[in-house]
């Protein structure tokens, strides 16, 4: 229980009030004692003046029946009273001797006396000098006691106060804070045991645990989304795999059980051969999108001219068009300088324009634009006039290994699109996938020198966006 | 040519010697780190191949490094099985000459040994190239068959370049995509095809005896025939 956090708080709140409470009251306490003290020796002296006075006027025998009447009288109260001579034998009053332990010499003394009938009491006494005879006037001190006893009342009470106040709190808020640590702590051991889906219950509050918990919880909902991908890559690697794995094995048992004639056999090997390249180019595609991923690539930035890299990859596949009758159209402005990574750019790029010759149609048009838009990014849009994708498609696209229903029967594995998506990722580029009725455009936005270099100075880990718009003119 | 291999895995190194001896070559083989460093410092050849990863005791660039250091100037093929582009650098920069990632087709690795051995031997950039009645000249871009003059694209020319540099000898795919567009990558598209059958359509289409062959399995020539 002292290790709760919310206690010791508490408790370290309830000392520091304490703290400030005698902090507060001791200064206060030392000019109140000063005041009283000042007071009482101000009423003392009034006594003694008084009994000065009537010395004056009626010489030391008339002293000596004032104080006696007065004495007589009950009219000295609680006072005391004594008059002696010059060798402090006692001439009038109410104490019976001169007290040993207080001094002859005039002034105020604060002293225990002892009174006879009413015992030992806390005196404060004056003496004065009139003539010869000696004169002491004192008073008990315990009459102001009843005031220093509330005094201390009050700040005992006080004190008490604020501790019960404080354990109190520093109990409740225990509580609550313990039943809130509670509620997460079951959500978390839900998710170490492997129920990803638990989120931790926030309220609308935006006291501290609640921020906490809603960070956690965006933490928790991008690990289940990963987790997600991953469950979902392995067991389209495992599927993905399985169908060239499948034809190798059959091929070769084929040969082993046929025994074909030796050409048709190296044909057969060779057939293996392409079978086994096919896996390994899926091998070789998704280490690089994992690298990709793990942003390992972006040590291999340099600045480079998009209209450069475009142009050659354009270049590139020129032929490629014509062996198709595609025209293929390069539009480009002036030079678009960005910082990258020239191999993955080149191959997203590359991939782009493979789809759209891929899609547009026999004797279609595939255009390629790269230009400097105003808002400092550098486009590059890759424009077919082939089927287009539905909108439903278009986020599934960009999923690893999800192959849409235009492209059966078409080569390809189903990785280009989401290398294209990895590499705008690492670059901080947006990926736009646009409607152009018909056909389709992709759009890349990359930031340009100036604003790339901020970006990535700044932002070590650009957010791509990618964009789906819907029946956007392209 | 005299070759050394350094490779520990047993499979791929008589599968690489047995298609080396095949081509015609000299074959020492260490299998652990220390003896091919023994090996390439007190035997002179022509190529070594030098497997990245060895069990055990030292790693293939650091041998490479030792020998660079020690002024050896053999040419340097690495294998390796770590394929990243910064694999390759860091494979390169260590002294290495050329970067094959496993697996590979034997096809390939011989282009590869056969050309780091064609570099070495020290090429003039600017001298004129023949292959038959080929011609070639670098420093006036022209490039003539017979009597006739052809004209070339400036892609074209750098890939009819790279092939009649290395006439004779077959030049794989890969090795044209990363010396004549620069691209580290595959396209998974024959594109490279497409732009050797362009290519053929000037230099041969109009003569009897063709000189840019198709070699099955591996990539394509150029030569003078026979």
């Amino acid at each position: 229980m002292m290790r709760s956090s919310a206690l010791s708080l508490a408790l370290g709140y309830v000392a520091l009030g304490i703290t400030a409470l005698v902090l507060f009251a001791a200064p206060l306490w030392y000019a109140w004692q000063v005041t009283i003290q000042d007071g009482r020796s101000e009423i003392l002296q009034a006594d003694a003046m008084r009994l000065t006075d009537v010395y004056r006027r009626d010489g030391g025998d008339g002293l000596r029946s004032f104080i006696d009447a007065r004495v007589h009288m009950q009219i000295a109260g609680d006072r005391i009273l004594l008059l002696t001579d010059s060798s402090r034998r006692p001439l009038a009053g109410n104490l019976a001797v001169w007290p040993a332990n207080l001094p002859t010499s005039a002034g105020n003394y604060r002293l225990k006396i002892d009174t006879g009938e009413r015992g030992i009491q806390d005196t404060l006494a004056h003496v004065a000098h009139l003539g010869d005879y000696y004169l002491l006037v004192g008073r008990d001190n315990k009459l102001f006691a009843p005031l220093e006893r509330r005094f201390w009342y009050g700040l005992t009470a006080a004190i008490a106060v604020l501790s019960i106040a404080g354990l109190l709190v520093g109990l409740i808020t225990r509580r609550a804070l313990m039943s809130r640590v509670h509620s997460i702590r079951q959500t978390v051991s839900a998710i170490i045991h492997g129920d990803l889906k638990h989120r931790l219950p926030t309220n609308l509050s935006d006291d501290e645990l609640n921020t906490l918990a809603r960070t956690i919880n965006g933490m928790l909902e991008q690990i289940e989304q990963l987790v997600h991908g991953v469950r979902n890559v392995s067991h389209s690697i495992a599927h993905d795999l399985r169908t060239p794995l499948a034809e190798l094995r059959s091929r070769l048992e084929e040969l082993a059980l046929m025994r074909p004639s030796p050409e048709m056999t190296f044909a057969e090997i060779d057939a293996a051969v392409a079978d086994v390249d096919r896996v390994i180019r899926i091998f070789d595609a998704l280490l690089r999108l994992a690298q990709i991923d793990a942003g390992l690539r972006r040590s291999g930035f340099v600045p480079l001219d998009l209209v450069d890299l475009v142009s050659t990859a354009v270049e590139f596949y020129a032929p490629a068009a014509e062996l198709k009758n595609i025209r293929l159209n390069f539009k480009a402005g002036a030079s678009a300088k960005a910082m990258g990574d020239p191999i993955l750019l080149a191959q997203a790029l590359g991939n782009l324009i493979d789809n759209a010759l891929k899609f547009a149609p026999e004797n279609g048009t595939v255009e390629v634009r790269v230009r400097r838009r105003d808002d400092g990014c550098a486009e590059i849009a890759v424009c077919d006039d082939g089927p287009g994708i539905r909108d439903s498609e278009k986020v599934k696209v960009l999923e690893r290994f999800y192959r849409g229903d235009s492209s059966r029967g078409t080569p390809g594995v189903g990785l280009g699109l989401s290398l294209v998506q990895a590499v705008a990722k690492l670059h901080g580029a947006c990926l736009e996938l646009a409607d152009r009725n018909p056909g389709l455009a992709v759009v890349l936005s990359i930031p340009c020198s100036e604003s790339a270099a901020d970006s990535l100075s700044v932002a070590p880990a650009p957010e791509a966006s990618t964009r789906v718009a819907a029946g956007a003119p392209s | 040519m005299k070759i050394l291999l350094v490779e520990d895995n047993e499979r791929v190194s008589q599968f690489v010697i047995k298609g080396l001896q095949e081509a015609g070559h000299t074959v020492d083989h260490a299998a652990k780190g220390r003896d091919g460093m023994f090996l390439a410092a007190s035997e002179p050849y022509d190529v070594i191949i030098m497997d990245r990863m060895l069990p055990g005791d030292i790693d293939g660039l650091a041998i490479i490094e030792v020998l660079r250091r020690a002024g050896s100037r053999t040419p340097i093929l690495i294998l390796s099985a770590l394929a990243e582009v910064d694999d390759r650098i860091r494979g390169l920069r260590s002294g290495g000459d050329d970067y094959l990632t496993k697996p590979f087709a034997f096809g390939e690795l011989l282009a590869r040994v056969d050309a780091l051995h064609r570099r070495a031997q020290g090429v003039n950039r600017e001298l004129p190239l023949t292959v038959g009645d080929l011609h070639m000249d670098p420093m006036t871009r022209k490039v003539t068959r017979g009597d006739r003059p052809i004209t070339l694209q400036p892609r074209e020319f750098k890939l009819l370049e790279y092939l009649m540099r290395h006439a004779g000898q077959v030049v794989t795919r890969t090795m044209l995509l990363e010396n004549v567009w620069e691209y580290h990558f595959d396209p998974q598209t024959n594109v490279v095809d497409v732009h050797i059958s362009k290519l053929r359509q000037k230099i041969d289409a109009e003569f009897e005896r063709p000189l840019l062959r198709t070699v099955r399995n591996a990539g394509y020539m150029v030569s003078a025939g026979d």
